[in-house]
């Protein structure tokens, strides 16, 4: 494994799986799964496990089955709360909001004005959303050049 | 438990000034009435057209799509399609309807927000006996 990894991440580029080639991303938790901390993701999150932290998707955020979070939850576009599933939350900051009859819920909800995208990528002097993607290939292709130097310096020696 | 909404579809009967649908009273309200100040009813509202103040009753509350709500309110079952402002208590379950603008803290047992409901504020969730019906 150790020996396949420089080749293996320099073959795939990081952003084709990462929903930064302009495709929406996805995240499932399932009932098994378990995460505790922090989650910012460009896309979707559906949760039926259980999440200790805060949450924070670009799309909608579903809690479903008997899915239990407890944290923070922001959703820049809608958040559901299924029936059997629960949300204990301090902040919950949302576009839309849909809670089903049965769902446990609590905290302080915000919605109305779209949630501030500023706050958790703070570091952003200038509006760069067409720099992002621009980055990521020249520091893939930085990366592959730099590979290939010390390879050819091998064959040379 | 569940649905109690079927006291709507109740007869309606004209006693002593009050309207009673299946012999529960019934406080109703139109679209260009007014109600200022604090009301405690034994009995169901409608509210619509413009409250301001407190309104706490054993029944349940509902709120029309175009009333104007400034006010407390405390019921067993709440459901909201119009907009409102201030605190709100349901004792058993609140309904935020896909038209609904609520801009308060509530306080329920059990809640169903609709999709294209607006709600801003604190949500707390559970049983609560310390507070009674307000009488």
């Amino acid at each position: 494994m150790s020996t396949r990894r420089p080749g293996s991440r320099l073959a795939t580029p990081v952003p084709a799986e990462n929903g930064a080639n302009g495709q929406p991303n996805s995240i499932v938790l399932g009932p098994n799964d378990r995460l505790v901390g922090q989650l910012y993701i460009e896309g979707d999150l559906r949760v039926t496990g259980t999440v200790d932290g805060t949450l924070e998707a670009t799309g909608d955020i579903e809690i479903a089955g008997a899915g239990k979070v407890n944290g923070d939850v922001t959703a820049y576009n809608r958040l559901t709360v299924g029936s059997d599933a629960s949300l204990i939350a301090g902040d919950v900051r949302v576009a839309r909001l849909t809670v089903q009859d049965g769902a446990t819920f609590s905290g302080k909800v915000s919605m109305g004005k779209p949630a501030r995208k500023a706050e958790p990528k703070a570091p952003e002097p200038k509006p760069q959303p067409q720099v992002e993607p621009v980055v990521e290939p020249v520091v893939a292709q930085a990366a592959v050049a730099a590979a290939r130097e010390p390879i050819k310096k091998g064959k040379r020696r | 438990m569940d649905v109690q909404e079927a006291v709507a579809e109740g007869q309606a009967s004209v006693d002593n000034g009050e309207v009673k649908r299946d012999g529960r009273k019934q406080f109703s309200m139109g679209p260009g009435d007014i109600l200022e100040g604090k009301l405690i009813y034994d009995g169901s509202v409608h509210a619509d057209g413009r409250v301001e103040g407190e309104v706490r009753v054993t029944g349940n509350i509902d709120v029309a799509t175009g009333a104007n709500v400034k006010a407390l309110l405390e019921g067993s079952n709440v459901l909201l399609k119009g907009q409102v402002e201030g605190m709100v208590t349901a004792r058993d379950k609140l309904t935020l309807g896909k038209n609904a603008r609520l801009s308060g803290d509530i306080q329920v047992r059990r809640l169903q927000i609709d999709d294209g409901a607006t709600l801003n504020g604190h949500v707390r969730m559970g049983d609560f006996e310390h507070q009674a019906s307000g009488q």
